[in-house]
């Protein structure tokens, strides 16, 4: 009886792999009708431009924010149409989650054709991605785009084994922005927390808290925080040969052992969602903020609180060597797809607005993008004073402090990393775990999770 | 009057009971409805009190997002979905109760197993099938995966074992040939059944936001709760606009589920005696 | 003879009912799952993959967030389960009285939650339960708590968090079931039960439950299902957080695949595990309640 039943399941999933069997012999057939996959153009200049011409003229995009990189393609779409009047845009907002799953359906399955042209990145995850999907994306090394021009930390965070693979966007250099009007209801100004360290920081901090009851910063649990201060002094949570390196560490310790400190002391709160984590500085429950400085967009959205702002760099990390007051946070690429039919026209697309138009990035600054490409903080509008933040030139400081960023190793398994550290600052923080047992824990689960692959 | 207020008093304990559970569950629906009348910044002061910002909230949700295809979207597919799922698995439901045997029973049993298996795991398979036989961004992909619903052949199977065979033999002897009795005899019976079902079903798929999320990456197939989940997403959150988008998300399940109610109950009175 | 072709004739046509149903789930679940099965036996990065046998399914035993992410899956599962169905009855049997006013209203007030979606009702716990939500201003002004408390950034809060708002969306869910369930209960029972002396709580116990027994078992099962699989709460509404301490199994699995370097062959494993778990516990309440007298 149990036989029969087996019988008729197998004579059920018969004909139904006979069905998607069919579907994917005519699927064969409208692939080989459609257009032949262009090979990667030799060389670039003319040879490119004449290529971009020909093929088809719209490209299809991927990316999540609305006020902010969806605005930022479109800007540039229009600059680009003055000169191309054809091109098209087709923007789709997709969150960067649903991309990631997306990019993996697409690629298990080969159906490629499925993806756009254009997608964009975060700069943590585009090597994870490159490594994980090398099919997915166009090897731009050869396309003749001018990345000479781009500031070179930014650029390698998109490229693999000397390849490159994205054209870089957004600026991702961090910021501390404090309320200024709440400082100095505890006696302090914007200099007392410029260019000064971390434990500096958490006595005025909680200085801060004890007058006026703000705690001085809020975060989306650790992860960006750790990060940034990570990376101040060149930190990364791997050796140079990709290997784990989270228990002989001495910038993720003094990095892990300060923020310990900062929430014990009630001067950093842990937020678990995004809104929450806004929501804290635009009513001025949290009197200032830190993290890449596309932060400023949020800031400025509590418009009441115009004038009342100002930032400055950051603390630096005690008694490490390589500390310094600069680091970055977020900031993305974009890729082009081994499924965009006209490589050559995103290149150029790219080359003419992205890397190579002041108006552009003038015109997209008031969202709070900021360019990695260097030309541009020559235009006129970086060095206006902002109104928001109390007259400083921002945009002019941010550029600045981007000079001085040191360069950092993410590594394939930044993600993995991450996640473990913040389980390791949970288990220190909320169940008295000490460090170093910690840590050593986590280091086994990462390398467990880098191991087998 | 004497007997009123005793019996007023002996239900006291109940209504009691009965008004806070219902104020924990309505209570941040309340505040949803207060949220989408306010500023942005009040909201997140934790203000109960309805504002007059509705209108402005109207503005800015219309203006920076598409919601009316996204609405129309999500209404089709819900409408769609619902009602051929109702049919399929109704139908089925009944066939494996009024007809039970060992065998249907122990494909009935495997079925029950299809309903445990995680999305998560079987999602990249999915994916790779849809996407040879080109059923992306498309409708009936969207409703395929709901159609046939355990949750629903379960609930008629169960719901079945209430209808009495009598009814059935006595249609059989009239000479009522089997699909008959199921639609003149089964589903007008059923109603409340069908009602149950129907408001699940249209939740369920009102709500499908993982789903929809992976299979349509348009933006002209996209669904009204792909949209809400994008707002929260950005740099920028407009608490005011975003609670009127959650309130607008809930209203349509809510409506369905008042529509539904009174033949629901209606249904439930007459349903066994027939 | 002919009896018995008529009898065969009527099961052909149980057949007949049952097939698009079948057929469909064959095609979009057993098929996949097939597939998924096959993938759990593979192992590499991203879509790179090679042959592996068994190892993904040693690396579970292995690995310390597996461990931990199961554990608070079974906790929600053992606390929020109980809870909706026993308050599920409850409410059931007290909105069942003819007599009560208001009856519409309380029910509809206690299943409206179930029509919001999970996104949303994320958003709207995540503000309530915020540092400076609705909760910690009203507990503060009580002078319960002297600060705000963090909810959502401790371990054990942010899980209860999880809990409260599985049961907040589910019960009214469960309850209709019991109501529905109440309904099919011919009132001439309780009333021969009174004539025999029987007072409330007896006839509850021997003639409701008894009677709510196909119901109960059906919404436990759906109950426990789900709770297997919980996945949006632990995403939207915590993230997993504070480190993993909330991070239910089926998000991890997610993780596994979309968030971290993808392991798609290790996801498909958990999955798996996660459906022989459903299996098994399924399996074990067919077989205590689901007996034909």
């Amino acid at each position: 009886m149990k036989k029969r039943i087996l019988a008729m399941l197998l004579t059920g999933v018969m004909a139904a792999t006979l069905l998607t069997g069919c579907g994917s012999s005519t699927d064969t057939v409208g692939t080989d009708t459609e257009t032949e996959t262009e090979e990667p153009a030799e060389g670039s200049g003319d040879d490119a431009v004449d290529a971009a011409a020909e093929g088809p003229q719209t490209l299809k995009v991927w990316c999540w924010d609305p006020t902010y990189n969806i605005n930022a393609l479109n800007v540039a779409a229009d600059i680009y149409r003055e000169e191309h009047p054809n091109f098209e845009l087709d923007v789709e907002e997709i969150d960067s989650e649903s991309i990631s799953a997306k990019l993996a359906t697409a690629s298990t399955s080969g159906e490629l054709d499925t993806l756009p042209d254009i997608i964009l990145f975060d700069d943590t995850g585009f090597q994870k991605n490159v490594i994980s999907y090398p099919e997915i994306f166009t090897d731009l090394t050869d396309y003749g785009f001018n990345y000479e021009e781009f500031s070179p930390g930014k650029v390698g965070m998109s490229s693999v084994d000397g390849r490159n693979y994205g054209i870089p966007f957004d600026s991702g250099t961090a910021i501390a922005c404090y309320r200024t009007d709440i400082l100095e209801q505890a006696g302090y100004t914007i200099d007392d927390f410029t260019d000064i360290t971390w434990e500096d920081w958490i006595e005025k901090a909680k200085h801060v808290l004890d007058v006026t009851g703000c705690p001085l910063l809020n975060g989306l649990s650790c992860y960006n925080q750790i990060t940034i201060m990570l990376q101040s002094a060149g930190g990364s949570f791997f050796n140079e040969d990709g290997t784990a390196n989270l228990t002989d560490n001495a910038v993720l310790k003094k990095t892990i052992e300060l923020y310990t400190e900062m929430v014990e002391a009630g001067v950093y709160t842990e937020e678990t969602g995004w809104d929450t984590y806004i929501g804290g500085m635009n009513t001025g429950r949290i009197a200032g903020a830190m993290n890449g400085c596309w932060i400023m967009s949020s800031i400025r959205s509590a418009e009441d609180q115009s004038g009342k702002w100002q930032i400055t760099n950051l603390p630096s990390l005690d008694g490490i060597e390589g500390a310094t007051n600069y680091s970055s946070q977020g900031g993305s690429s974009w890729a082009i797809t081994t499924s965009c039919e006209n490589p050559e026209l995103a290149v150029d697309f790219f080359k003419s607005t992205f890397g190579g138009s002041t108006a552009l990035y003038d015109e997209i600054l008031s969202t709070g993008a900021i360019s990695t490409w260097l030309p541009a903080s020559n235009g006129e509008k970086y060095t206006v004073p902002d109104e928001f933040f109390s007259e400083q030139p921002v945009f002019a400081m941010i550029t600045a402090y981007s000079g001085n960023v040191p360069e950092c190793y993410v590594g394939t398994y930044f993600q993995n990393a991450m996640m473990d550290v913040a389980n390791a600052v949970t288990e220190i923080i909320y169940s008295g775990t000490d460090m170093d047992s910690a840590l050593s824990a986590a280091q086994d689960t990462l390398t467990f999770e880098m191991s087998q692959q | 009057m004497n007997k009123t207020a005793k019996r007023l008093l002996r239900r006291a304990p109940k209504n009691i009971l009965l008004s806070m559970i219902s104020l924990f569950c309505v209570f941040p629906l309340f505040w949803v409805i207060v949220a989408a009348t306010n500023k942005s910044v009040d909201i997140l002061r934790g203000t109960l009190v309805p504002g007059g910002y509705l209108l402005e909230n109207w503005k800015t949700l219309v203006s920076t997002y598409a919601i009316g295809p996204a609405l129309l979207n999500s209404v089709k597919y819900s409408v769609v979905t619902t009602f051929v799922s109702l049919v399929v698995s109704s139908i089925a439901g009944y066939g494996f109760e009024i007809y039970h045997d060992k065998h249907k029973d122990h494909v009935f049993a495997g079925l029950m197993l299809t309903m445990m298996i995680p999305f998560t795991a079987t999602m990249i398979p999915l994916y790779q099938m849809y996407s040879k036989l080109h059923l992306l961004d498309t409708t009936l992909g969207f409703i395929l995966p709901s159609i046939s619903s355990v949750f629903l052949i379960m609930l008629f199977r169960q719901n079945s074992r209430a209808f009495p065979m009598e009814i059935v033999e006595a249609a059989r002897i009239d000479g009522e040939n089997e699909l008959g009795i199921f639609f003149k005899m089964y589903v007008p019976t059923m109603k409340a059944t069908y009602a149950a079902g129907m408001t699940i079903t249209f939740m369920n798929a009102w709500n499908n936001y993982m789903w929809a999320k992976l299979i349509m990456s348009d933006d002209t197939t996209q669904t009204f709760p792909m949209l809400v989940a994008n707002m929260t997403s950005g740099h920028y959150i407009d608490y005011g606009q975003l609670m009127l988008a959650v309130l607008i998300s809930t209203l349509p399940t809510v409506i369905v589920f008042f529509a539904l109610q009174r033949s629901f109950v209606e249904g439930m009175t007459g349903a066994v005696k027939g | 003879m002919k009896k018995a072709s008529v009898k065969m004739r009527q099961n052909m046509t149980g057949w007949v009912f049952v097939t698009p149903a079948v057929v469909l789930l064959i095609v979009l679940s057993i098929i996949p799952l097939v597939k998924a099965f096959l993938l759990s036996l593979q192992t590499g990065r991203g879509s790179n993959l090679t042959w592996a046998g068994l190892s993904n399914y040693v690396r579970m035993l292995q690995d310390p967030t597996f461990k931990q992410t199961i554990i608070t899956t079974f906790e929600y599962m053992v606390f929020s389960v109980p809870i909706m169905i026993i308050l599920g009855i409850i409410l059931a049997v007290l909105l069942n009285d003819q007599m009560l006013k208001l009856k519409g209203i309380y029910r509809t007030c206690i299943f409206l939650p179930a029509a919001v979606s999970l996104v949303a009702s994320a958003v709207i716990f995540r503000s309530l339960f915020a540092m400076d939500g609705f909760v910690n201003t009203v507990l503060v002004g009580m002078g319960i708590l002297d600060t705000p408390y963090n909810f959502l950034g401790h371990p054990t809060s942010a899980r209860i968090i999880i809990i409260i708002m599985r049961i907040w969306r589910w019960l009214g869910y469960q309850m209709i079931f019991f109501l529905a369930g109440l309904q099919n209960i011919d009132a001439s029972m309780y009333e021969a039960a009174k004539i025999d002396g029987a007072n409330k709580w007896q006839s509850f116990w021997r003639i409701t439950l008894p009677m709510l027994k196909p119901m109960i078992l059906f919404t436990t099962v759906m109950a426990i299902n789900s709770a297997l699989q919980v996945y949006d709460e632990s995403v939207n509404l915590t993230n997993g957080g504070p480190g993993f301490s909330s991070m239910s199994l089926a998000h991890y699995v997610y993780n596994t695949s979309f968030v971290n370097v993808p392991n798609f062959g290790y996801s498909c494993a958990m999955g798996m595990l996660i459906l022989l778990m459903a299996a098994i516990i399924t399996f074990v309440q067919m077989k205590v309640g689901d007996k034909r007298e």
